[in-house]
């Protein structure tokens, strides 16, 4: 199955986190008419954390979210060598079907943990994260500031790394020029 | 560290077929990996069922730990049905490989060693930790990090050891060793795990139990890795790795050795020449003889005898076979510096070193250690791969705190 260079490839946190907190349909609304991908390491990762978080289920339950599973060997081999960085028993596998997809069909990424962004880098996979997503849609006006800030201390009440505290999305994003005035 | 990269790289570009640009993203080499391509299913599979046979496992075992049955087995093993990543992943983990080694040619002394043995004997237990830590250490080297010191090697290369066939020439192959690893001809090699690293080789220990081998060494496309049974002692331990030097600079591809120190010379002459070899480096001649001989007459044979043990690490049984063999003493002297035991009061007394430990347990190389931290600063591997490298001999807080992330990092992005 090719996946399209358009598509977004979400890591299993990103969309554990948006919907846990009832957040999930923004994902999607900030996707808009990109196709969104999670490999099936990322599928098998939330199946397990909805043993423990029921409102996990809502992204296996997301018609918009395809899932992607494949016999192909290339991307077989770009899973194992990845797999050889970064997993241990199960941990981590999620990731490494998201970056064999970047590496192989060349579509873009959606990871928030530092090792699999430093091995995107090393392989020129494209590479984003949710709040900068977030960030380009305030911009764009498909949402408002005051939604956004909203949302991102929902995502820190939930351990969600956020380069500010409670509170300090306006102000951060001001203060290092990345939003003007106008835009929020 | 960009040269290596870069070397492998290239290397790895010169086998593939696929493509013939570089990335179209950077300019640069880094998506050229993505295109090499190396098997069909068929070679997977049989690969796979070389694995299984190596595990000792049946198909039923293997499907039974993955969730499959056995005909789904047989069919992943003949090509005829193909395999997930996470199919794959399960199936390494039940073999106890990483699912990479599908996917990669061994080194070629493992290839040697497997086709020698038969593609249908099951690994022993030092054989799966040899070919696991050689993995290991191939896969850190290809990262390109300098802390490995694989480079060390090419001095042994440039030596190009020859066999030793007498005891004069193991004599002078234990004092190349000391210059290779820049030792002088009568110092006390401290921690010999570390000095053999100077010269490229990578020394594991790990306790596999009293029935089984003293060590083993395979050598690597550059460099080599030994692992060293820590269920024997500490002198014992030292021994059989000073016997793996041998090995390794007389470019012995693999090795696995019984009872080191004991090969009758009528029998097995070269692994004679090398416990010969063995003695020669941790108790070099010269500086044997000298405190043998100033010693003994002022401190007694037991003193003399404790001090030297203590000075060069070696055991008791050890300092009397070097004894005997430089002729220092006779018979009846050799067998009684055999059962001197050390006591408290010696090391009190003679103001001695308490006896280090060295390859004690589970050890990991100190230079991979190095090499391991490095990967984690650098965000190149997981946490968890890394505390899995280092074997259980660090733990999460032992490793370097995690790096705080810099604002612009994640808004990087947005521009």
């Amino acid at each position: 199955m090719t996946v399209p260079e358009s598509a977004l490839v979400f890591d299993t946190g990103p969309l554990r986190h948006f919907s846990n907190k009832g957040w999930l349909g923004v994902l999607r609304f900030v996707a808009g008419q990109r196709p969104v991908y999670i490999p099936d390491s990322v599928e098998s990762e939330l199946n397990e954390a909805t043993e423990y978080v029921s409102a996990t289920r809502a992204v296996l339950d997301a018609e918009w979210i395809n899932r992607h599973r494949s016999t192909d060997l290339d991307y077989i081999e770009a899973f194992a060598h990845l797999e050889n960085r970064l997993v241990v028993g199960r941990k981590n596998r999620g990731e490494c079907g998201v970056l064999a997809m970047g590496q192989i069909y060349k579509c873009e990424v959606v990871l928030d943990d530092a090792e699999p962004r430093t091995i995107a880098a090393e392989k020129c996979i494209r590479v984003t994260a949710t709040v900068p997503l977030l960030c380009e849609a305030i911009r764009t006006k498909q949402l408002t500031t005051v939604m956004v800030e909203a949302l991102a201390d929902d995502l820190l009440e939930s351990k969600y790394y956020l380069p500010f505290g409670r509170g300090g999305f306006r102000s951060h994003v001001l203060e290092n020029g990345l939003l003007d005035w106008d835009e929020l | 560290m960009v040269a290596a990269r870069a070397a492998l790289v290239r290397a790895r570009w010169a086998e593939s077929a696929a493509s013939q640009s570089s990335c179209t993203t950077c300019g640069s080499w880094c998506a050229i990996i993505a295109h090499v391509t190396s098997l069909d299913a068929q070679t997977l599979g049989g690969r796979i069922r070389d694995a299984r046979k190596r595990a000792d496992l049946s198909q039923e075992d293997l499907g039974q730990s993955v969730g499959l049955d056995r005909t789904a087995i047989n069919k992943i093993e003949n090509g005829t049905r193909k395999v997930t990543a996470l199919e794959l992943s399960e199936i390494g983990a039940a073999l106890g490989v990483r699912m990479f080694t599908f996917f990669e040619e061994p080194v070629p002394a493992l290839v040697e060693h497997r086709s020698s043995q038969g593609l249908d004997t099951a690994d022993s237990q030092i054989d799966a930790l040899l070919a696991r830590f050689a993995d290991e250490v191939e896969f850190v080297a290809a990262l390109g990090v300098d802390e490995l010191g694989l480079d060390a090697a090419s001095e042994v290369s440039r030596a190009a050891a020859s066999h030793p066939s007498t005891n004069a020439e193991a004599e002078a192959l234990a004092l190349t060793a000391r210059g290779l690893m820049g030792l002088s001809s009568q110092e006390p090699i401290l921690q010999l795990s570390d000095s053999v690293g100077k010269i490229g080789l990578l020394a594991f220990s790990r306790d596999v139990g009293k029935d089984t081998a003293d060590a083993g060494t395979i050598l690597l496309r550059r460099g080599a890795v030994s692992l060293v049974n820590s269920h024997m002692k500490v002198g014992r331990r030292r021994l059989a790795l000073a016997h793996e030097v041998g090995h390794y600079l007389i470019s012995d591809a693999y090795t696995v050795d019984w009872r080191v120190a004991e090969n009758p010379d009528h029998a097995v002459p070269m692994e004679s020449r090398l416990d010969r070899f063995a003695r020669a480096l941790l108790l070099p001649e010269a500086a044997v003889k000298q405190q043998w001989q100033e010693d003994v007459d002022r401190l007694g044979e037991r003193s003399t005898a404790i001090i030297l043990a203590s000075k060069f690490r070696v055991d008791m049984a050890t300092l009397a076979t070097r004894l005997r063999e430089l002729a220092l003493a006779d018979s009846g002297t050799v067998a009684a510096v055999r059962d001197y035991r050390t006591t408290r009061a010696d090391l009190v007394e003679m103001n001695l070193y308490v006896p280090l430990e060295e390859l004690a347990g589970t050890t990991v190389p100190r230079l991979l250690a190095l090499a391991v931290l490095r990967l984690v600063r650098d965000e190149r591997i997981s946490r968890e791969r890394a505390l899995d490298l280092l074997q259980g001999t660090f733990d999460e807080l032992d490793l370097p705190s995690i790096r705080p992330r810099r604002p612009d990092e994640i808004w990087t992005f947005v521009s």
